[in-house]
C-alpha cells in the first residue's frame, strides 16, 4: 500500500495528474472523516478536505518521504481543520487539561460496558450509539474532538499525538481522558443510561481508590 | 482515601494506552491499580466497549456521502480539468479533425454513388460525372448495367 503511494507520489511530483488523482481518490474519504470529526459541519469538512489535497499538491516538491504520504496528508488535514474551527468559533472555555479529583467523582463508569458488553442487543445498541457519535462529538470542545479523532480515526500513538498537537505526552493522556469521559457521558445520555449512581463503590472513595 | 484518589488521578488517563506507549514501570503500576480499583476497572471496560465507535461512525458518514465530484473539484482547483467523459460523442468531440479527415473519402464516395444513381435512375438515361485527382481525369457513367468508371481517357473501355 505504502509502496504504491510512494510510486504515485513520485509520478505526481513529475507532473502526472493521473497519479495525483489516484492519491486523492485513495484518501479522500478518510481525510474527509478526519475533517468532519474536527470541524463538525459536513460542508466545511468537504472544503477542508479539498483544501488539504490542494495544499498537498502545492507542496509535493517539499515532501521528502521521511514519513508515510498518508501521515503527511492527515497532518495537513488536522492543521486545516483546527484552523477552520478556530476561525469560526467564538471564545470557548474548557481549556483545562489536568485531571481533577472532582471529575473522577462524577460517576457513570462501567454503565456503558455493562449495557454493551453481554447484552444480546449489543450490536443494536452499538449501532444506535454509532449513529449518535457525530452529535456526541459535536458537544465536545475542539481540542477534545481533535485528539479523539486523531487517536481513533487516524490511529496515532501518544507520541505521534504529542508531536502533531505540539503538547506533552502527559497532556495527551489527560486530554484523551477528558475527551473520552465527555464522549461516554454523551453516549450514556443518548442511550438513556443513568449515570447517577456509578458503579458499585465507584463514588465513595473506595471505588476510586 | 485521599491517597487512593490521587492514584486514580494519576492512572485513569493511562487507561487505553496501547502496547509500548507506557514505560514498563507505568504499565506495571497501572495494572496493579486496575486490580485494586473498581472504578478504574469500570473505566477500562467502558473504554474497551466503546473503542472504535468514533472511527466507525465517521467513516460511515464519509461512506454515505457521494464523493463522485470530489476528485474532479480538487483537480480543477490545482489546474487539471477532469478527464472528458467516455462515450462516442465525447470521443468525437475530442477527435473531430481526424474523424473528419478519415470520413471525407467515404462521404465523397457515397455522394458520388447517390448522384450517379439519381441522375441515371430513368431507363435509358445515362449520368455523367467527371472528377479529377492529381491531374488525371476520371469519368463515371451510369449505364443500364450499372455505373462504369472510366479511369483514363486514353484507355477506352477499361475500368468498370
Amino acid at each position: 500500500m505504502e509502496a504504491d503511494d510512494h510510486a504515485l507520489v513520485t509520478r505526481a511530483k513529475a507532473g502526472d495528474a493521473n497519479a495525483f488523482r489516484a492519491l486523492v481518490v485513495r484518501y479522500q474519504r478518510k481525510v474527509y472523516a478526519v475533517a468532519l470529526g474536527i470541524v463538525k459541519d459536513p460542508d466545511l469538512a468537504w472544503d477542508v478536505a479539498q483544501e488539504a489535497f490542494v495544499r498537498v499538491h502545492g507542496h509535493l516538491g517539499d515532501f521528502k518521504g521521511d514519513s508515510a504520504f498518508s501521515t503527511w496528508v492527515f497532518r495537513i488535514t488536522t492543521h486545516l481543520s483546527i484552523d477552520a474551527v478556530r476561525r469560526e468559533r467564538h471564545s470557548q472555555r474548557q481549556d483545562m487539561d489536568d485531571v481533577q479529583e472532582a471529575e473522577l467523582e462524577e460517576g457513570g463508569e462501567g454503565i456503558l460496558s455493562t449495557a454493551l458488553g453481554n447484552d444480546p442487543r449489543q450490536n443494536a445498541l452499538r449501532r444506535e450509539l454509532a449513529g449518535k457519535i457525530q452529535e456526541a462529538l459535536a458537544t465536545l470542545p475542539e481540542k477534545h474532538r481533535t485528539i479523539l479523532v486523531l487517536r481513533e480515526v487516524e490511529g496515532l500513538s501518544y507520541e505521534e499525538l504529542a508531536e502533531r498537537l505540539e503538547i506533552h505526552k502527559g497532556t495527551v493522556m489527560s486530554r484523551l481522558f477528558h475527551a473520552r469521559k465527555k464522549m461516554q457521558a454523551a453516549l450514556r445520555e443518548y442511550a438513556g443510561l443513568a449515570a447517577a449512581d456509578g458503579p458499585e463503590g465507584g463514588e465513595d472513595g473506595q471505588g476510586d481508590g | 482515601m485521599v491517597r487512593a484518589k490521587s492514584d486514580c488521578v494519576r492512572y485513569a488517563p493511562m487507561i487505553g494506552a496501547r502496547e509500548g506507549e507506557l514505560s514498563t514501570e507505568e504499565a506495571r503500576a497501572l495494572a496493579a491499580h486496575l486490580e485494586a480499583c473498581d472504578a478504574c476497572g469500570a473505566r477500562a471496560l467502558d473504554l474497551a466497549a466503546t473503542e472504535g465507535l468514533v472511527s466507525e461512525a465517521l467513516l460511515a458518514r464519509a461512506a454515505e456521502r457521494d464523493f463522485a465530484p470530489f476528485v474532479d473539484q480538487v483537480m480543477a482547483r490545482i489546474g487539471h480539468e477532469a478527464p472528458a467523459p467516455r462515450g462516442v460523442l465525447s470521443w468525437l468531440r475530442r477527435h473531430w479533425r481526424g474523424t473528419a479527415a478519415a470520413l471525407t473519402p467515404a462521404v465523397a464516395a457515397v455522394a458520388v454513388f447517390l448522384y450517379v444513381r439519381w441522375e441515371g435512375s430513368q431507363p435509358g438515361e445515362m449520368a455523367l460525372l467527371e472528377f479529377s485527382s492529381e491531374g488525371n481525369v476520371s469519368t463515371v457513367i451510369q449505364t443500364s448495367d450499372g455505373p462504369v468508371v472510366l479511369l483514363d481517357d486514353d484507355d477506352e473501355g477499361s475500368g468498370s
